[in-house]
Parts: C-alpha cells; sequence; structure tokens
C-alpha cells in the first residue's frame, strides 16, 4: 500500500515539475517575444479561399518588415461571426483587430469597441487625407471606432446587352440630368421584363405567372437601404436623432415601398420571393445569369459578380428620387479594436499600417472597395481599368457625393432588433402577404416604437 | 469479527465504481449542470455577454409573457409540433411494419429508409432547399405532372411550416428501426392464439401488435416531443437565421438564438430556455401520467 502511494505522489510530482518547467520556459521567452496581433476576419468579406491567401500575404509582407508586432489573420465562416466574436470576448480571449467590418457589424456590437480618438489626438494624425464622408461614417457622438479602410459607393449595374434586345438606350451616366429618375426607371425595367412568349411587362399579352427575365433587381439589402434613397427627413435611420422617436411610417418611405411593392405584383418587373428563393438554391447573384436588366447593388459587387459575365455590362447613377434629389446609399469598412483587446496599441499600430497609403490599395484590391484615401485614387483607378475594363468609373467615384446620410446602417438603439422588425416588413411585401405599404410600415413602425421606448425605459 | 472486512470490501468497491464512472460524473456536472445553473441565474440578470450580469429578479419573465415574438414563436412551434409529431410517429411506424414483413431484400430496404437519418441536418436542410425550390426544384415539376401548381414553399409564408413538416418525415429511420425492434419483440405466440381464434390481420395488428408496441410509441413520443420543441438547425440553415418569410418560421429556439446572439440579451435568452424547459416538462409530464392509460408492458397488471 504503502509503495502504491509512494509511486503516486513520485508521479504527482514529475509532472507538477513538467508544468513548471514549461511554464517557465515561457515566462522566461515572453519579452522577446513579438506581440500578436489576431486579426478577426468573418464579420464581412474576406473569406473566400482566394481572399485567405491574399490576406495570408499581407500578414507575411507586415511580419517581415516588423520586429515588435506579428500579425495573424483569423478567418471566421461568416454565419458564425456572432457567436464566435461574442465567445471570444466572453472567454477573456478578445481578438485584438476585427475587420473589415461594415457600418451594420460596427452598429451591431457597437458596445464592444475601444474610441480610437485619444490614440489619433495623442498622435495628432492628420485625417485630411482621408474622403470626409469615410471619417464621418466612423464617428459617433460618444466614439470613432476606427480609421477608414473602404468605401463601397452603390450605383446600377446594366446588362448592355438586355437594352440592345429592347431597342432602349443605356441609362445615362449624366449626374445632372434629372430626367433619369424613378419613374423612368420603372419605364425601363417595365420593358426589360420578357415573359416566356417574348413580351415584355407593358404588353397587354404580358404574361406575369411565367416571366424569363426581369427589369430590376435591388433584392440583396434590407427594408433601411431600400428606402434610404427616398429622401425622408432621416434617410436611412428608421428613427428620429435623439433615437427616441420611430420614423419607419414617413410618407417617402411608404411612397418608396409601395414603388417596391408595385413593382413586384403590379407591374411585375421586380422578382418577389419565390424568385430570390430560387436563385439563392442555385446560388447565383441576381446579375449574373444574365436574366435581371438592372441590378442596383455596391462596389462590392465588383469583385463578387462582375467576373466572367457572358454579357456586356456597365455601370449607371442611381436616379433622382421623386423629391427631385439623388441618394445613393453607401457602404463603408474599417478596422476595429475591441475593447478587451489585450495589445490595443500594438492594434492600433497595425490598423495604422492596413490604412496607410503604401499598403491601402492592396487590402482594398482584396476586399473590393474604394480606398478611403484621396492621395491614392488615380493608382487604384488604373488597377480597376486593369481588373474590370469598360466600365465607367467616375460613375463609382461621383457616387460618393450622393451617400445617404444618416447612414442606412448607421448604429441606432437595439439595432439588431430593429433590423429585423423592418426587414420582416420587407419579407411581408416581398412575399405578398401584405402589399399595402401603408399598412405595413404603420405596423412595423409602431413595432419599433415599442422597442424604443422599452430601450430608454431601461436605460433612461 | 467478519463484517468489518466486509465493509471494507464494499466500501472500496463503491469507490472504484465511482473512479470509474467519474469522467460520465465531471462531465455532467461542468458541461450540463453547471451550465443549467448558469443560465439558470443568467435568466434574472441583465447580461449583454459582454458586461457583467446586473441583477433585475423576475423583470425577465414578466416581460417575456408580454412579448407579442414570444407567444408568435411559442405558436409556431407549436403548430410544427402538433403536425409533425403525431404525423412522424404513425409514418415512422408504418414505415417499421412494412419493414417487418419477411419478403426478399428486407435488409436492403432497412437500410435504404435508415440511411437518410445519419445525415446531418444542415446537409438535410440544404438538400431540402433544393427540393422545395419552387422554380428550380423537382417537387413543383413532380406535381404538375398531376395538374397541381405547387406552391412558393419555403417562400411562402402559409407554405413554410408545412414545407418543414414534410422535410421532417425524410429523417423519421431513427424511430423506424426503434419500432422495428418494438415490433420484432412481440412474442409469436400471441399472434398464434389470435389466429387459432381466428383474429383477421387487422384484428391481429389491432389487439396484439399495437398494444405490445405501446411502450415503444411511448418511448418515441416523448423523445419525439423533445425534439420537436428544440427544432432549430433546419430553420436556421434554410432561412439564414431570419424566420422569414415573414416570420412564418420563427420557431421559438430561433427567437432564442436571436435574443441571445443578435440582440445580445442573453438574460432574457435564458429565461426563454427555462420555460422552454419547463413547457417540455409539464408535457412529458402529462404524458406520462396518460401513460398508465394506454402504454402496456408485458406482465403488468393495469394501473400497477
Amino acid at each position: 500500500m504503502k509503495n502504491k502511494l509512494f509511486k503516486l505522489l513520485a508521479l504527482c510530482a514529475i509532472a507538477s515539475m513538467l508544468l513548471a518547467a514549461c511554464g517557465g520556459t515561457a515566462a522566461t521567452q515572453a519579452p522577446a517575444e513579438k506581440v500578436k496581433v489576431v486579426i478577426f476576419v468573418g464579420m464581412g468579406t474576406g473569406t473566400d479561399p482566394d481572399q485567405v491567401d491574399a490576406q495570408n500575404a499581407l500578414a507575411e509582407k507586415y511580419n517581415s518588415t516588423h520586429d515588435n508586432i506579428e500579425i495573424e489573420f483569423l478567418i471566421v465562416p461568416h454565419e458564425e461571426y456572432a457567436t464566435r466574436y461574442l465567445a471570444m470576448l466572453s472567454g477573456g480571449n478578445a481578438p485584438q483587430l476585427v475587420g473589415p467590418n461594415g457600418i451594420s457589424t460596427v452598429a451591431e456590437f457597437f458596445d464592444t469597441w475601444e474610441d480610437v480618438t485619444p490614440y489619433i489626438e495623442a498622435e495628432k494624425l492628420d485625417l485630411s487625407d482621408f474622403y470626409g464622408p469615410a471619417v464621418e461614417l466612423n464617428t459617433y457622438p460618444d466614439k470613432n471606432t476606427g480609421l477608414p479602410l473602404g468605401l463601397y459607393p452603390s450605383y446600377i449595374y446594366y446588362n448592355k446587352d438586355l437594352f440592345d434586345a429592347a431597342g432602349l438606350d443605356y441609362p445615362t451616366h449624366d449626374f445632372e440630368d434629372k430626367s433619369w429618375n424613378m419613374d423612368k426607371l420603372r419605364e425601363y425595367a417595365m420593358k426589360l421584363t420578357v415573359d416566356k412568349n417574348g413580351k415584355n411587362a407593358t404588353d397587354p399579352d404580358f404574361d406575369p405567372e411565367n416571366i424569363v427575365q426581369y427589369g430590376y433587381d435591388d433584392s440583396w439589402d434590407g427594408m433601411r437601404g431600400t428606402l434610404a434613397d427616398w429622401g425622408a427627413e432621416n434617410v436611412g435611420r428608421p428613427t428620429t436623432s435623439d433615437y427616441k422617436t420611430a420614423v419607419a411610417d414617413s410618407p417617402e418611405w411608404i411612397q418608396g415601398l409601395q414603388w417596391l411593392s408595385d413593382g413586384i405584383w403590379v407591374d411585375h418587373f421586380i422578382g418577389s420571393a419565390e424568385v430570390q428563393a430560387g436563385r439563392d438554391s442555385a446560388g447565383v447573384d441576381p446579375f449574373g445569369p444574365g436574366t435581371t436588366g438592372m441590378f442596383y447593388s455596391h462596389t462590392w459587387f465588383l469583385a463578387e459578380g462582375l467576373h466572367d459575365l457572358s454579357f456586356s455590362a456597365d455601370i449607371a447613377p442611381f436616379p433622382y428620387n421623386p423629391k427631385g434629389e439623388r441618394i445613393a446609399r453607401i457602404d463603408a469598412d474599417n478596422f476595429t479594436i475591441p475593447k478587451d483587446a489585450e495589445h490595443k496599441q500594438e492594434a492600433w499600430e497595425v490598423m495604422k499600417w492596413l490604412t496607410s497609403p503604401e499598403i491601402i490599395v492592396d487590402v482594398c484590391r482584396i476586399y473590393g472597395c474604394i480606398p478611403a484615401r484621396k492621395s491614392v485614387q488615380d493608382k487604384f483607378l488604373e488597377q480597376l481599368k486593369a481588373d474590370y475594363p469598360g466600365i465607367d468609373y467616375d460613375v463609382i467615384f461621383k457616387s460618393i457625393d450622393y451617400l445617404d446620410k444618416p447612414n442606412n446602417e448607421e448604429w441606432i438603439p437595439e439595432w439588431g432588433k430593429i433590423e429585423d422588425a423592418l426587414n420582416n416588413g420587407l419579407s411581408l411585401v416581398y412575399s405578398g402577404e401584405e402589399k399595402d405599404a401603408n399598412k405595413v410600415l404603420t405596423d412595423v413602425n409602431e413595432e419599433v416604437q415599442k422597442i424604443l421606448d422599452e430601450y430608454w425605459a431601461a436605460y433612461p | 469479527m467478519n463484517s468489518s472486512p466486509r465493509i471494507g470490501l464494499a466500501r472500496r468497491e463503491s469507490l472504484w465504481a465511482y473512479a470509474f464512472i467519474s469522467p460520465w460524473i465531471l462531465g455532467f456536472i461542468i458541461f450540463t449542470i453547471g451550465p443549467m445553473l448558469a443560465s439558470l441565474f443568467f435568466s434574472f440578470t441583465e447580461y449583454n455577454i459582454v458586461d457583467s450580469p446586473r441583477w433585475i429578479g423576475l423583470t425577465n419573465y414578466i416581460n417575456l409573457f408580454r412579448d407579442e415574438l414570444f407567444w408568435h414563436s411559442l405558436g409556431i412551434t407549436f403548430k410544427y409540433a402538433i403536425i409533425a409529431l403525431p404525423l412522424g410517429l404513425v409514418f415512422s411506424y408504418f414505415i417499421a411494419v412494412l419493414l417487418n414483413q419477411k419478403i426478399t431484400g428486407i435488409n436492403i430496404w432497412r437500410t435504404i429508409y435508415f440511411l437518410p437519418s445519419v445525415i446531418a441536418g444542415v446537409a438535410v436542410a440544404l438538400l431540402w432547399g433544393r427540393i422545395f425550390d419552387p422554380k428550380f426544384g423537382i417537387l413543383n415539376p413532380f406535381l404538375e405532372q398531376f395538374g397541381i401548381k405547387g406552391p412558393g414553399w419555403l417562400a411562402d409564408p402559409q407554405w413554410a411550416v408545412p414545407a418543414l413538416v414534410i422535410m421532417s418525415l425524410w429523417s423519421v429511420g431513427g424511430n423506424v428501426i426503434i419500432y422495428l425492434a418494438g415490433l420484432q419483440g412481440v412474442p409469436t405466440e400471441l399472434y398464434d392464439a389470435a389466429k387459432v381464434d381466428g383474429a383477421t390481420a387487422w384484428q391481429r395488428f389491432r389487439h396484439v401488435t399495437l398494444p405490445m408496441t405501446t411502450p415503444v410509441i411511448f418511448y418515441n413520443l416523448i423523445l419525439g416531443l423533445i425534439g420537436t420543441f428544440q427544432y432549430f438547425t433546419e430553420v436556421y440553415v434554410l432561412t439564414n437565421g431570419t424566420g422569414n418569410p415573414a416570420r412564418s418560421t420563427l420557431f421559438y429556439n430561433l427567437y432564442l438564438y436571436q435574443n441571445a446572439f443578435r440582440y445580445f440579451h442573453m438574460g432574457y435568452a435564458s429565461t426563454m430556455a427555462w420555460v422552454l424547459f419547463l413547457i417540455v416538462l409539464v408535457f412529458t409530464l402529462l404524458i406520462f401520467r396518460s401513460s398508465d392509460a394506454w402504454v402496456y408492458y408485458e406482465g403488468q397488471l393495469r394501473g400497477r
């Protein structure tokens, strides 16, 4: 018995010595090691295999030129970003940097981000090279979430072959031409919508049950994005500026949603939820198969969808709204530092590097955004011309001037809950469950107001 | 004089027994009891995962019963359970009876019917997403052969839940295997006696097979009930976690997930988890209570 006890104690002693030895080695080497900055990728773009390779190459480039910091891109599947990020935070293992982050994911996890204002002020960092709107999109009343990386202005992608077949002029590229408005877009879209007999949606014999080609699509955006361009006082925000009153039932939003509803169910130039489901299950985007005349989307679609097309395509400005204003919603990306990150200063250094004039073009080419720095516009334009020949690049840069402000993705209280309430309204229209925009938005507004009231009751 | 060494031996054996099952006990405490107690605590707090939980007493429970989406999601879950659970039980029983026949190649048929059950829920969801596709799927063109215009299925708020019910029938292989084991355990002498008494095939099924397999029906009913109330993976995959179209597939667990990981109301989500636990517990107890009236165990006297 004593013998067994002795053996057991001896084993424990050896195990504890081994553990202590391991711990000691790590402790003594720590000061000599580089600080590792883990960059969490998955909140937005950055998870495609070619992007992963490009990011690894970027990491190698950084690590070979820096002695004190080492970067590593942690690639998380997009559908798991929320659970993985929150698990890392709650487990005390926060990443040092997160990105590329859209305005929406910045809003979604707003309370978790560090304010970078003190870092900017401490170094008196000159932000004048960044596009003004890009800086503004990251600046909130109580914090600046990060240095701008890129912008994703929006415009119409159009299929030139379908326009030619319909005998239509291409949409104007002249930003001053006010005849290019939502009525004109509807007119074009109806002529581009064709049934299996080849009749378009303006023809009395048109068969809406057997449509083979649609005129227009904006199905990749939510309610706020879809209606931000219609000129409501709060533009892309469903609340007043104090976030206390819901204004999702503004006349402009109702007009915009009714235009969409009629486009689906009366004029038939927009595909319904069924059409979208078909595309989703086939794994195709709305534009690529060549059965959509005009697709409203952002710059990121260049990288995602403008390759290997079997038809000619170009881009045109988004039309003027019925108030005679042009608003073209915008997305933007940045990198953010979690408040709980262990090495914030090092993360800030990496953020500066990723957005520096020397590297920002390379980074934006990975993610498909327009670099947020004015000084690299020409360099980037050359790159665009090589990557996407034949499109009107002016449309991309000029569209930035017409961005939505307040932005359609910006923070509001209970961001996720209100987004879901709004998008449920959009789903009602797309599915045909409710076609009256006034009814949809009145109900949605009531729900949003209730969410706001509960929020302010809890956080007076 | 002799009792002392015997007690020592018994104690030693007990210690060894505990030592052998300690990995399971530790796992149970750390990974089941621990999180359960933690979630019970969180259900009385406001907890956004990032900051420390703040005690708010019964507020989450009070708010839950005022939450329209809580009732909406509970209603959808009940609707699904009311259709899918009995349908699944009857369908799998029917298949098991068929697979219990003495025909050539029966083992191949049994394998074929069981195969879908070994496929992961995500893969099943993706597969059926394609099948239900109104434009490119195979189901609607099949229905068209009979002059039926198929609905939008998962894109149609009226048809989304029925589509999920149909999908659930595809994975009944697990139930079938259990039923099959039950069917094969029915003593053949009972059938022989019934035949001697002149019982028809239906009468033999009604008065021998069915009563003798009630314990496995009971077992599948309990597991099926728990499974339907925990329905999540398929709907999460098919709707990208939204519960659309028009919230028609916002199942209870999906709404719970949204509260936890999209709205960061982990305390509220914990409350939902405990309320769901209580609902399932009540229904399970009711079924257990009712089992005296309809579950027959061989050798058991009714009511004892």
